[in-house]
C-alpha cells in the first residue's frame, strides 16, 4: 500500500562534526551512531559523516545544520556561546552535576525541555551526545599554592571557566590546538586543560608539565547532536525512533568509554611517567574560584530571564541529586577504596 | 569609457591604500602583544583577535587590489610569448567565465552568512573576545562586490587595448 | 573519477596564463555545479571564514613584509657588496660570498624572490664584469636565493605546518640541518670549481685594507645578524609563536634601516603595498584551492587516492618515492603554493595511515618545493633574476646555470630522505 512505499524509501543524511577524521573517542560516537541507524533501519537510513578536514570549518556545524546544509551535527553545546549564551549550560557547568546526576537532570528533571527552549528558534533539535566524564583541571607548569598563584598565569582555558579565572587575575590566552605542545613546552603559556587522560595523553603534556591538577570546571561535558528540525520532521516515524535511540545509546556508550580511556591512561601514566604529580587545588583557592563561579552565575542570571531558568533548574536538581549522591556513591567510596581495604577515615 | 575606467581604478587604488594600513596596524598589534606579554605579562584576548580581524580585512580587501595591479601570479610559459591581442583576450575570458561567476556566487553565499551573525548577535566565545562576528564576515560580501569591481576594470582595459589593436592595425594598412 | 577530471581540466586552463587563483576556482566552479550542484558552494564563506581566522598564516604577511623592508631599503645590497670585497680575492669568492649572503637573508625573511632580486642586481654584474661563467653566475644567484624557501623562517614551512598541522616551530627546527647541509655542499663546489676550472670564477681586484674591509662588513653583517638571532631565537626559545616574531621581525627590520639611515615614509608605504599585493597573491591561490579541494573531497575523490596507496606494494616507501616524483614533476610547471594547498591535502590522509613522522615528510615536501623553484620552464627564481639580468643573458644559459644546483638539491633530499635521524632535529 501507500504507507509503504513511503517507509521503504532510502533516507540518505550527511552529519558534520567539529572533529578531525579518526579523532577518539568523540569521532566514534558518530560512527557508532550511524553504524546502529543503517543496521536498525536494515539499510534505509544512511548517515554519511564528514570530519573537518572535509568541511574545513570545525565550528560552523551549528550554521550548517541551522540552514540545512547538513542534516546533522556533532559538537559541543557551549561553542555557540558567542551566539546564545545560554547554550552554554548544556555541556557542562564549573561545580555543577556529574555525569550520572546529569543524564537524571537531563531526561528526568527537565534538561531536555530547557534545551529544546533554548535550541527552538533556531530549528535545530539538540541531544545529548556522549560524555567525557570528569575532565582534570589542566598541565601546570609550576604548583599553584595560593590565589596569587594565578595572577598573571597565561593558560589555554575557554570558555567560562577561563571568565572564572580571569577574575583572579590569570590570563586566558587563544593558542590554535595544534601549536599547544610548542606553546607550553617553551613557556608562551605556563598552564592548559584539555580533557582528561583519555584524551591528554596523545597530546604529549606529560612530559613538559609536571603537574596534573583535579578539575572543576568540567565536571560532566556532555557532546551535542544536532538535528535540523524540518529534515527530522520529514522522516517516517520509525525512522524518528530508530535515529533517537542511536544518538542515547551512542552517547551513553562514550560515556563508558571515555571511562575506560581515562582509567587505562591513567595507570599507563602512573608506569611510565612517575614524575607527573597529581595535585588537586587547596581548600582555600578552591573556596575562591567557587565564590568568583557563585557571583559569575548571579551576575549572568540577572542579565537574562532564561539564563536565570535555567540556573535555578540546574542548582535546585543537583541540591537534590547530590544528596543521594552523598548517601550513596561517596559513602560508599569513603568505605572502601576499591582494591580490597576498608577505609579508616 | 575612459571615465568610468579611471574612476573605478581609482576606488580600487583607495582600497590598496586601506590594505596597506590594515597591514601597518596589523604589524603593530601583534608586535604590541608581544611585548605585552613577554615584558608586562599581560593579554588580552580582544587584542588577540583583533589581529587577525585586521589579517583578514588586508588580504580579502588586497584581492581587488592586486587584480587591478595584475599581481596575481600566472603560468606564463605561453602567455608571455602571445601577443598583446591574444593576451587580452585570454583576459577577458579569464574573467567572464573563471574570475566573475565564482565571485558573484561568493557575494551571494556570504551575504546570507553575514546576515545570520548579525541577526543572532554574534560575539566570541572567548572571555573577553571582541562582539559583533558579523563585521568581520562582512568583509567576505564586501571584499567580493570590490572584486567585482576590479574585474570590470580588467575588462574594460583590456577591450581598450584589443580597440587600440585593431585601430594600429587598420591606421598602418591604410598608411 | 571526478577529482582526477577536475584536476586534468584545472592543469591544461592554468596554461592559458590567466590568474592561477581564479582559474582553480572557476574551473572547479564549473565541474562543481556539474557533478554536485550550485548549492555546494554555500561552503564557501565557511571556508573562507577559517582562513581568515588562521593565526599561524597570518605569519605569511609579516614575514614577506620583512624580506621587503630589507631589499627596498638596500639593506641586503649593503650585505652583498662588504661580503664580496672580503671573499673577493680567492678563486670563486664572489660566488662564496653570494652564497653567504643568501643564507643571512634566507634567515631574515621567508620570501625568495627579495634575495634572488637583490643578488642578481649586486653581484650578477660584478661577477659578469669578472669573466664568471655565465651559467655558473646565474645558477649560484637563482640557488643561494632561493636558500629562503628551506632555511628557517620560510613562508613554506609556515604553510605546511598549517595544512599538515604539525607545530610551525617545529618545522623550523627540524629545517636548520637540511638548510646548512645545502649551503655547506654549495659552498664545496664553488670551491672545487675555483680549484679545477678556476677560469669558472677568477678572483677579483680588491683596493682597500683588509683591516678596512673587515670593519666595513662588521659594521654591515652584526646589525642584521642581531635581527636573524632576534626573530629565530624567539621562536625557538618561546618566547613568541612563529606569527608573534615574523612582527617582531618586521619591526627589526624597520628599525634596521631607521638605523641605516634609509628608512623613510613613502619607502614604507612602497613596502607594505607590495607587501598587500604578494600577501593577497598567495592567500587568492589558498581560496581558489579551497574551492577545488572542496569539490575534489565531496566527490569523493580522495578515497580513491588513498585506496590506490594503499594498496601499492612497498607501502611506506613506495608512497615517499610516488610522492616525491610526483612534486617534482609537479614543480616543473606549477609553483609551490599550489602544491603546497592542493597536493599535500591529498597526501595527507596517507602518510597518516601508514604512520609517517610529518614533520620528516613536511621537510621532504618543502625540500623537494625548493627545486621547483629553480627548475625551468616555470621556476619563480629563474623569473625573477631573469627580471633583473641585463638583456644579453639568455634564458638557456640560465636554465643551464641551475642544473648542477638542482643535482646537488637532490642528493641532499636523498640523503634527509635515508638518514632522518641524523639530518632532523627534535
Ligand atoms: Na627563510
Ligand atoms: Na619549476
Amino acid at each position: 500500500g501507500l504507507a509503504n512505499a513511503d517507509s521503504s524509501k532510502k533516507v540518505r543524511w550527511k552529519l558534520a562534526e567539529t572533529w578531525g577524521p579518526n579523532f577518539p573517542i568523540f569521532g566514534e560516537a558518530t560512527k557508532n551512531m550511524a553504524n546502529m541507524v543503517k543496521e536498525m533501519s536494515n539499510g534505509r537510513f544512511i548517515i554519511r559523516i564528514d570530519s573537518s578536514n572535509k568541511h574545513k570549518s570545525p565550528l560552523g556545524i551549528f550554521d550548517f545544520v541551522k540552514t540545512g546544509q547538513y542534516q546533522m551535527g556533532h559538537s559541543g553545546s557551549y561553542y555557540w556561546k558567542g551566539k546564545n549564551f545560554n547554550t552554554l549550560f548544556f555541556t557542562t557547568t564549573p561545580f555543577g552535576m556529574t555525569a550520572p546526576e546529569q543524564y537524571a537532570w537531563f531526561y528526568y528533571g527537565g534538561g531536555m525541555e530547557l534545551m529544546k527552549k533554548v535550541y527552538d528558534q533556531y530549528g535545530i533539535l539538540s541531544f545529548p551526545g556522549g560524555n567525557t566524564g570528569n575532565q582534570m583541571g589542566g598541565w601546570f607548569k609550576k604548583e599553584i599554592n595560593s590565589v596569587e598563584d594565578f595572577k598573571g598565569l597565561k593558560m589555554r582555558i575557554p570558555g567560562f571557566a577561563g571568565e572564572v579565572l580571569a577574575r583572579l587575575g590569570a590570563k586566558p590566552t587563544n593558542i590554535p590546538s595544534g601549536e599547544l605542545y610548542t606553546a607550553l613546552e617553551r613557556n608562551t603559556i605556563d598552564a592548559l586543560e584539555w580533557v582528561g587522560p583519555s584524551l591528554d595523553l596523545r597530546m604529549g603534556f606529560h612530559k613538559i608539565a609536571p603537574y596534573y591538577y583535579t578539575g572543576w570546571h568540567e565536571p560532566a561535558a556532555e557532546l551535542q547532536f544536532m538535528v535540523n528540525e524540518k529534515a527530522y520532521n520529514a522522516l517516517p516515524k520509525d525512522l524518528q525512533k530508530i535515529l533517537t535511540v542511536a544518538m542515547k545509546t551512542a552517547a551513553y556508550d562514550m560515556y563508558a568509554q571515555s571511562y575506560h580511556e581515562s582509567a587505562m591512561n591513567l595507570a599507563t601514566l602512573e608506569q611510565d611517567y612517575p614524575n607527573v604529580k597529581m595535585r588537586s587545588f587547596p581548600k582555600s583557592v578552591m573556596n575562591v574560584i567557587w565564590k568568583t563561579n557563585q557571583d559569575l552565575l548571579k551576575e549572568f542570571a540577572a542579565k537574562d530571564e532564561m539564563t536565570a531558568e535555567i540556573l535555578k533548574s540546574l542548582s535546585d536538581y543537583q541540591k537534590k541529586a547530590r544528596a543521594w549522591t552523598n548517601l550513596s556513591d561517596r559513602a560508599y567510596l569513603d568505605s572502601f577504596d576499591g582494591e580490597g581495604k576498608l577505609s579508616t577515615k | 569609457m575612459d571615465a568610468t575606467i579611471k574612476l573605478i581604478g581609482k576606488t580600487i587604488d583607495a582600497i590598496g591604500t586601506l590594505c596597506s594600513i590594515l597591514l601597518l596596524l596589523m604589524i603593530v598589534n601583534v608586535f604590541y602583544d608581544v611585548i605585552m606579554r613577554y615584558f608586562f605579562n599581560d593579554v588580552s584576548i580582544a587584542m588577540q583577535e583583533l589581529e587577525w580581524h585586521l589579517f583578514a580585512g588586508m588580504f580579502m580587501f588586497g584581492i581587488a587590489y592586486t587584480l587591478k595591479e595584475d599581481a596575481h601570479v600566472r603560468v606564463d610559459i605561453f602567455y608571455d610569448a602571445m601577443s598583446k591581442r591574444k593576451q587580452a583576450i585570454i583576459n577577458i575570458f579569464g574573467s567572464l567565465v573563471f574570475a566573475l561567476p565564482i565571485t558573484l556566487l561568493i557575494f551571494y553565499y556570504s551575504w546570507d552568512y553575514t546576515l545570520e551573525a548579525y541577526n543572532m548577535g554574534e560575539g566570541s566565545a572567548d572571555p573577553g573576545g571582541l562582539p559583533h562576528r558579523w563585521v568581520v564576515r562582512s568583509v567576505i560580501p564586501a571584499s567580493s562586490a570590490f572584486l567585482v569591481l576590479s574585474i570590470a576594470y580588467v575588462v574594460l582595459t583590456q577591450i581598450k587595448t584589443l580597440q587600440l589593436g585593431y585601430k594600429a592595425k587598420t591606421e598602418e594598412q591604410g598608411g | 573519477m571526478t577529482g582526477i577530471v577536475l584536476f586534468a581540466i584545472a592543469l591544461v586552463c592554468l596554461f592559458l596564463g590567466y590568474s592561477v587563483a581564479f582559474t582553480f576556482a572557476g574551473v572547479s566552479l564549473l565541474v562543481g555545479i556539474y557533478v554536485l550542484g550550485v548549492d555546494l558552494f554555500a561552503f564557501m564563506p565557511y571556508r573562507i571564514m577559517s582562513i581568515m581566522e588562521n593565526t599561524i598564516l597570518m605569519a605569511v604577511p609579516m614575514f614577506i613584509f620583512m624580506g621587503i623592508v630589507l631589499q627596498k631599503t638596500g639593506l641586503a645590497e649593503r650585505l652583498l657588496e662588504s661580503a664580496a670585497k672580503l671573499f673577493g680575492s680567492i678563486a670563486g669568492g664572489v660566488a662564496i660570498s653570494t652564497i653567504v649572503v643568501g643564507a643571512l637573508l634566507a634567515a631574515s625573511t621567508g620570501v625568495v624572490g627579495a634575495s634572488v632580486v637583490a643578488m642578481g642586481v649586486i653581484s650578477l654584474p660584478v661577477m659578469l664584469k669578472n669573466n664568471y661563467h655565465q651559467p655558473t653566475a646565474t645558477g649560484v644567484i637563482c640557488a643561494s636565493g632561493t636558500l629562503g624557501q628551506i632555511i628557517p623562517p620560510s613562508i613554506i614551512l609556515i604553510i605546511l605546518g598549517d595544512v599538515m598541522g604539525v607545530p610551525v616551530g617545529d618545522l623550523f627546527r627540524a629545517a636548520v640541518i637540511p638548510g646548512a647541509l645545502l649551503i655547506v655542499v654549495y659552498s664545496l663546489y664553488i670551491l672545487l670549481l675555483g680549484k679545477f676550472k678556476p677560469e669558472y670564477c677568477p678572483p677579483i681586484q680588491v683596493n682597500e685594507k683588509k683591516s678596512e674591509l673587515i670593519v666595513q662588513a662588521l659594521k654591515d653583517i652584526v646589525p642584521p645578524l642581531i635581527l636573524i638571532l632576534t626573530v629565530l631565537g624567539s621562536i625557538f626559545s618561546g618566547i613568541a609563536t612563529p606569527t608573534e616574531s615574523s612582527a617582531i621581525g618586521a619591526v627589526g627590520a624597520v628599525i634596521l634601516s631607521i638605523f641605516y639611515g634609509t628608512f623613510s615614509f613613502g619607502k614604507i608605504n612602497e613596502i607594505s603595498k607590495e607587501t598587500v599585493k604578494v600577501t593577497s597573491m598567495v592567500f587568492a591561490v589558498l581560496i581558489g584551492a579551497t574551492a577545488f579541494s572542496m569539490v575534489f573531497s565531496y566527490s569523493g575523490s580522495e578515497y580513491i587516492i588513498e585506496d590506490f596507496f594503499m594498496e601499492l606494494p612497498g607501502g611506506k616507501w613506495t608512497f615517499i618515492a610516488l610522492a616525491m616524483l610526483a612534486i617534482l614533476i609537479l614543480g616543473f610547471f606549477i609553483d609551490f603554493i599550489e602544491i603546497a594547498f592542493l597536493v599535500v591535502p591529498i597526501l595527507m590522509p596517507v602518510a597518516i595511515a601508514l604512520d609517517i613522522n610529518l614533520v620528516w615528510f613536511a621537510i621532504l615536501i618543502s625540500m623537494n618545493l625548493q627545486t621547483s623553484f629553480l627548475t625551468p620552464p616555470f621556476g619563480f627564481s629563474l623569473f625573477y633574476l631573469k627580471g633583473v639580468a641585463p638583456k644579453y643573458l639568455k634564458t638557456s644559459t640560465i636554465y643551464k646555470g641551475v642544473i648542477p644546483f638542482i643535482i646537488m638539491q637532490i642528493l641532499v633530499l636523498l640523503l634527509v630522505i635515508f638518514f632522518p635521524e641524523q639530518l632532523i632535529l627534535n
